[in-house]
């Protein structure tokens, strides 16, 4: 067992690291206040593989195992969360169903538009009585001769904004929704497709996320991914996948906010010293680090797991229960220790405190995660 | 077809490392290696130069076992070929002797070069001095400061900045051109450089018996130089009233400071004072 990070997986952060700071750095606060996409620094983003990193390089992907896949979701959110949450979904659960349940035929055809990011992918399974239940889903797809026609309404789609392909989540038969369900790639272009309203949201303000509304959608049945039915196993694979981006998307945020603490806590004074002498602070400090370094670790071994070929559905929950309450801890205490100025959108750490909530909700909430893990855990023979 | 080679050098990422508070130096243990800045110029003019003309591009670095990482990367941002010289006996050496080891190198791996290129100066050194010492050992014609760079036949003509001139320069090949990091920007790395780069490149590594070395002329011992210490300045800040008429405290001012308002102003008040 090494616990060192290898050469390559150094040079990643560091590479990462470089590009987010130069070109991130400066807008981050802005994007976030205009609640604005920067396509800018997506089209420079495009030709460094940012939108094909686990993809196959015969689609134009870089084919990054999984934890140089983590750390770089995990620098470009530690800059901004909301960039980091546009690469994650697209990378893991746009691409990576495609990738890996797609007829190569379907392979050629939306993935490489995909890796050069000039069609930014999403995955939509939330309706409005349909989310940790994906049994609820009641938006429907009907064949007619060689097609299917979908109608629906998805919300919460991260991405909706601007995305290009579209996994949409949808049944065949309302009265039989586990057993019927399917994933249809859904092109924007597509007749009947259009996208609502982007979200009013708390956090992660520079991604797009909207509604999408499916009216007598139409796409040819060879855009159906997997078998008719297979719709829930692959919705189940493609979170368990998801949840490793969205916890290094949780680390990063949990990163740049102790890291804010930790340099705020030297400078600010009071009482004729640097509030980093007292020892509450200090607590504070190392609580922060102990967590994140705790939650750093798992979600390195659920990507280890994962790439080993094993299942890691029970590793990717406790890496996202884990990473995602650690974002919320630390970014409060952050604010906690930057007191009033904290509380000021003058300080990153207000937007980190914003961004970090959403991390414990989507790609499953973490009382989706307990469940998931609880399952494991009581299927193991004692 | 240019061949060329690009001298690199790892140095501490300084932004990310931290200052020992007692001694004022930095904590090189703690250090997260990088490519040094004006190397990745260096790097930058090469890989404009071979989109410009074709070539091959070999980059060369002398360093500890870690500096491959450099050289990785420099495979991922594009160049053909990475050497690493790494030997303990090589540690330590001065710019004399880190010329003198990267020269006879370059005679032994890229025989035949055309062109090569480096950064102008360090950031953890700023000596500024290999570049040129190399084209001496080298016994090459050598142009330091560069910001542009055409390379055209076996000619390559170059532009610095120097005293607020813009120079154009010719130099015929092969030469050495050290170069600045006021040229074009250096691109990113690409992730699935940076991938192919650690899975599928070779790095080929030589110790001193392998360049066939002179033991007596490589390392610590085969140095001139011999740095005694290293500190960081201190700028102090001082708080100074002076008193009494106005008239005293213009004479106190100039006094104290004659030399600032002067250069200030552009004028020797020393020398207007004892002419009046």
């Amino acid at each position: 067992m090494d616990f060192n990070p290898c050469m390559k997986h150094k040079v990643v952060r560091k590479a990462v690291r470089m590009f987010a700071e130069a070109e991130l750095g400066p807008i981050a606060h802005d994007i976030d206040r205009d609640a604005r996409f920067p396509w800018e620094v997506v089209e420079k983003m495009q030709p460094l593989q940012f939108f094909g990193l686990q993809a196959p390089k015969e689609y134009g992907g870089a084919e990054l195992d999984s934890i140089s896949y983590a750390i770089t979701i995990e620098e470009i959110s530690r800059v901004s969360a909301a960039v980091g949450l546009c690469l994650t979904v697209h990378n893991s659960v746009g691409i990576y169903p495609i990738e890996r349940f797609g007829t190569e035929e379907q392979k050629r055809r939306f993935l490489p538009a995909m890796t050069r990011g000039e069609r930014i992918g999403a995955f939509c399974l939330t309706e409005a009585n349909a989310g940790s239940d994906a049994g609820g889903v009641e938006t429907i797809a009907v064949r007619a001769g060689g097609d299917y026609v979908i109608n629906g309404t998805k919300i919460f789609v991260t991405n909706g904004g601007v995305c290009g392909t579209s996994l949409i989540f949808a049944v065949t038969d309302p009265q039989n929704p586990q057993r019927s369900a399917g994933v249809f790639i859904v092109e924007r272009d597509t007749p009947g497709f259009t996208v609502g309203e982007i979200e009013d949201l708390c956090g992660m303000r520079a991604n797009p996320v909207s509604s999408l509304f499916l009216e007598e959608c139409r796409v040819p049945e060879t855009n159906l991914l997997g078998r008719p039915g297979d719709g829930l196993r692959i919705g189940l694979v493609t979170l368990d996948t998801g949840r490793l981006g969205i916890a290094a998307q949780a680390l990063g945020l949990a990163q740049a906010a102790f890291e804010d603490a930790v340099r705020y806590s030297k400078e600010r004074q009071q009482f004729k010293k640097p509030i980093s002498s007292f020892q509450t602070i200090q607590n504070y400090l190392a609580d922060m680090a102990t967590e994140i370094n705790a939650a750093r670790l798992l979600l390195y071994r659920a990507c280890a797991v994962k790439d080993s070929g094993k299942p890691f559905g029970a590793e990717a929950a406790m890496a996202k229960l884990s990473c995602s309450a650690t974002a919320m801890r630390v970014t409060n205490l952050a604010v906690q220790i930057h007191g009033g100025y904290g509380y000021s959108k003058e300080y990153d750490v207000e937007r980190y405190f914003r961004d970090a909530k959403v991390t414990e909700i989507y790609e499953g909430t973490s009382e989706v995660q307990r469940m998931v893990i609880a399952r494991a855990v009581l299927a193991q023979r004692t | 077809m240019v061949k060329m080679v690009v001298c690199i050098k790892q140095v501490p990422m300084v932004s990310e490392l931290p200052w020992d508070q007692a001694t004022g130096t930095l904590q090189r243990d703690l250090a997260e290696g990088m490519m040094n800045p004006a190397c990745r110029a260096a790097l930058e003019a090469a890989l404009r130069i071979r989109e410009a003309q074709g070539g091959r591009i070999t980059a060369i670095t002398m360093g500890p076992p870690m500096a491959e990482e450099i050289l990785r990367e420099a495979i991922a941002l594009g160049a053909d070929r990475g050497i690493l010289l790494t030997d303990r006996r090589m540690a330590g050496a001065d710019t004399s002797v880190t010329s003198y080891t990267l020269a006879r190198a370059i005679e032994k791996t890229c025989a035949g070069f055309d062109l090569i290129l480096c950064g102008f100066s360090t950031s953890d050194s700023e000596t500024a001095q290999v570049g040129p010492q190399l084209a001496e050992e080298l016994d090459v014609p050598g142009v330091g400061y560069v910001d542009e760079i055409v390379v055209s036949g076996r000619t390559v003509r170059m532009q610095r900045l120097s005293d607020n001139f813009l120079e154009t320069l010719e130099m015929s090949l092969p030469g050495l051109i050290t170069v600045t990091t006021e040229g074009a920007l250096p691109r990113y790395v690409s992730l699935g450089g940076l991938q192919e780069a650690f899975s599928q490149a070779r790095i080929e590594t030589f110790d001193a018996e392998a360049l066939g070395l002179d033991p007596a002329r490589i390392g610590m011992q085969a140095s001139p130089t011999k740095i005694l210490s290293v500190a960081s300045p201190t700028a102090g800040k001082k708080n100074i009233v002076l008193t009494g008429t106005p008239k005293r405290i213009v004479e106190q001012l100039i006094e104290r400071f004659d030399d600032k308002i002067g250069g200030a102003i552009g004028k020797d008040l020393k020398a207007d004072k004892k002419q009046s």
